[in-house]
């Protein structure tokens, strides 16, 4: 009999827990609201430094990464709590795939965090359904942070006008990483600049028994966002880009499409890559390249600062950069590669207030040169303009980086544009494209399809 | 007093049954309703909803994908009926025969995968697989069958059989259990009275231990059939439905409709479906069981 009045007691306490935590939410948001009523009428100071504000915040920062813009970030949310001790910042981070579905449930349920990261293809949707707050009027009012950022990053999250977010970084998502010390050795003499050589060297490479190029696609997005939207702009040119998403024309169906997916087949074909692409994610295939089995890897500029943090120190010290090489007859320009901004920091459209100004404060501390800086320091670049910063930290393969993104346009990352159906419909088809299960016609039909069935 | 204990107030019978009651209808049914709402939208999360009547379920009866997800589920629970259910029976019979010895322990070890999270099963069945460092291509290496290595999780016509291996070795401690119980239900005499009339090993087998438990493993069919269709989260581990679609099954067509596209209201049609499909499947087969009379 005692235990069960103790059972019953325990129930009642988490009952009435559960309950205290319930009123308790409630009472907060409601005086959330009184505050900004509040400070209105009174002086703002005081109110301030009284209330705790709560600011939800998710992003793919996570702590155990060892990305430049992850020790940026840190850095930032760190001087963001010493400089505002009255906002409490309650933090969610998640790996890449895992927040991408969370933010869109998250969205789907209208319960997004008060500020959050944002991919480009997420933002026309988000700001359809009114989930996200235009920062126009914040970026006119305070120019230094507007002049702050690499215009074209802010064009990136114009949609007719309104600006969706603040960008957070600059990238170029197709670099491709190669061992010089695995290329001298089989007699390369440079990088291939056509794509006739750069076949040969494939071949080259292979009958010496490397990996020409360690490919993981399992998590279906690399072969999309790090090849195709590259050699796609190698066949069709940037115009052609443009005209399709803005649906004036063009289709996915175009020959010069239909020969940029042909292109990466005959990759998949000749052997290019390893044969369990499919199972392994691009953290295995760096594995395979710092394992000095593979002799390339085509990823995104992140991969220089994991790079500088993991790989063994003598093939970092080999490592070179290079796009990938011109194609025959393509239209688009051989000195581009796909680049842009493709993350942003968004404000949710439910902020008011003390809360509002505190959001802002907080993405604009995220988008300081402060934080470029840092980001450079650690061999990552900001989509704000980067104030002088340490060089003597940074590693040569940064430098290198930055000399060739002096000298190549950037074309459109397919998945910071395109609409999630499509780039799903794509990205599956690019792992059957690349093991020959769909033949290059049959896919850029499936995806106009997707394409078409949106409107 | 003993009238009083056969039928309680009806207020107490429902007073106990009311907290699972309240559980299952939140849990349950009332995401069910509005799954069935939401089918009737083309909605893409967020505020704008269009009603667009069955035009969801039109199409999905059209789709190549969604039959292409749902021959997926076919093969995975035609194998498992005859992986798991058959496994698990001739390992319950052996196990409950004489002459077995640590039989706790074989039990235990059985049902062990049992308990471990289907992602963890992922993962491990994913290093198993693993064309580099894998233990099954090591294996295949050092036995000399080099001509059997495969790359098991990205070859499309044989990653659906690759996936379905884990899940038979996962469930059949279940369905082991469920027929152990039902085995110790027969009684002792029947297979005594049988031996003197010298029936020995497999005639005991087929012609008293399946038919006495022949009602248990309509149930354990039923269940095997449930579990499969709606079966996701190891699957989506090692191979994410790929390569392309070749190892999508039902469940995650529906969540990467609802998640990836955003197609929310498609998704809802595509997860009703499911669940038609589901009940259709398992009523055809009480029918095609019930049909012979072991008894």
């Amino acid at each position: 009999m005692r235990k069960r009045m103790a059972l019953l007691a325990g129930v009642l306490l988490f009952v009435w827990a559960l309950s205290a935590c319930g009123t308790g939410g409630g009472q907060k948001s409601a005086s959330g609201g009184g505050d900004s009523t509040a400070s209105g009428g009174s002086s703002a100071g005081a109110g301030s430094s009284t209330t705790t504000i709560k600011l939800t915040l998710f992003d793919r920062f996570l702590e155990t990464d060892a990305d430049g813009s992850v020790i940026a970030h840190r850095q930032m949310i760190e001087e963001f709590k010493k400089e505002h001790p009255n906002v409490e910042i309650s933090e969610e981070s998640l790996q890449d795939a895992t927040y991408k579905t969370k933010i869109k449930a998250l969205a789907a349920g209208q319960e997004l965090p008060d500020v959050f990261e944002m991919i480009g293809s997420d933002a026309e949707m988000f700001l359809n359904n009114n989930l996200i707050k235009p920062i126009n009027e914040f970026l006119e009012s305070d120019p230094e942070w507007k002049d702050g950022f690499i215009p074209s990053t802010l064009n990136d999250f114009t949609i007719n006008g309104v600006v969706t977010g603040a960008p957070l970084t600059m990238l170029t998502t197709s670099l491709v990483y190669y061992n010089k010390a695995i290329f001298d050795e089989v007699g390369i003499e440079k990088f291939p600049e056509t794509w006739d050589e750069f076949l040969s060297a494939i071949e080259t490479l292979k009958a010496n028994g490397y990996i020409p190029i360690a490919l993981g696609n399992k998590d279906k997005w690399v072969a999309e966002s790090c090849i195709l939207s590259a050699l796609g702009d190698r066949y069709t040119g940037t115009e052609w880009f443009y005209n399709l998403k803005n649906r004036q024309g063009a289709k996915f169906t175009d020959q010069p499409f239909v020969d940029a997916l042909a292109a990466l087949q005959e990759l998949g074909m000749a052997g290019a890559f390893n044969s369990d692409v499919n199972s392994i994610d691009n953290g295995q295939h760096k594995a395979l390249y710092y394992n000095k089995k593979a002799a390339m890897f085509i990823e995104g500029d992140w991969a220089i600062s994991v790079l500088a943090m993991e790989a063994p120190q003598d093939v970092l010290e080999n490592t070179r950069l290079a796009i990938l090489p011109s194609v025959n007859g393509g239209a688009g320009s051989p000195a581009a590669s796909s680049g842009g901004a493709a993350w942003s920091i968004a404000i949710n459209a439910n902020l008011e207030g003390e809360k509002l100004e505190m959001a802002l404060e907080l993405v604009k501390k995220l988008t300081s040169p402060e934080k470029a800086r840092v980001m450079a320091e650690h061999n990552s670049v900001a989509a704000t303009k980067t104030p002088d910063y340490d060089e003597s930290k940074v590693v040569p393969l940064f430098k290198e980086y930055l000399d060739l993104s002096d000298r190549i346009a950037l074309s459109p990352i397919y998945d910071a544009h395109l609409p999630p159906a499509v780039i799903e419909t794509m990205n599956n088809g690019l792992q059957a494209l690349i093991i020959q299960a769909i033949t290059p016609e049959q896919l850029a039909q499936d995806i106009q399809k997707t394409f078409e069935e949106l409107t | 007093m003993e009238k009083k204990l056969q039928s309680p107030k009806w207020t107490t019978i429902y007073g106990f049954l009311l907290p699972g009651i309240l559980l299952y209808l939140f849990i349950v049914l009332v995401p069910l309703a509005v799954a069935v709402y939401f089918s009737f939208f083309k909605w893409s999360g967020g505020l704008n909803k269009d009603f667009i009547g069955l035009h969801n379920y039109v199409q999905l009866l059209q789709d190549r994908k969604f039959w292409f997800s749902f021959r997926n589920n076919l093969i995975i629970t035609l194998l498992s009926i005859v992986g798991q259910l058959g496994i698990a029976f001739a390992l319950a019979v052996v196990l409950q025969s004489r002459w077995i010895r640590f039989r706790e322990f074989h039990r235990t070890v059985l049902f062990l995968p049992v308990v471990l999270p289907a992602v963890v099963v992922g993962f491990i069945w994913n290093l198993i697989y693993s064309q580099h460092y894998g233990i099954l291509n090591g294996l295949l290496d050092s036995l000399h069958l080099e001509g059997w290595i495969r790359p098991w999780l990205d070859n499309p016509k044989i990653v659906i059989y690759s996936v379905t291996v884990p899940i038979i070795w996962q469930w059949i401690g279940l369905y082991l259990i469920i027929f152990l119980a039902a085995l110790q239900n027969i009684p002792e005499e029947i297979y005594e009275a049988a031996e003197i009339d010298g029936a020995t090993g497999l005639r005991k087998v087929f012609s008293i231990t399946l038919p006495l438990m022949y009602n248990t493993l309509k149930v354990a069919v039923m269940l095997c059939i449930s579990g499969n269709m709606k079966i996701f989260d190891s699957i989506y581990v090692m191979t994410g439905g790929g390569p392309g679609i070749s190892s999508t099954v039902m469940a995650q067509y529906a969540y990467t409709t609802s998640f990836g596209q955003f197609s929310f209201g498609y998704g809802s049609a595509i997860s009703i479906g499911m669940i038609i499909i589901s009940l259709g499947l398992i009523l055809l087969s009480r029918r095609l069981m019930g049909g012979r009379a072991f008894e």
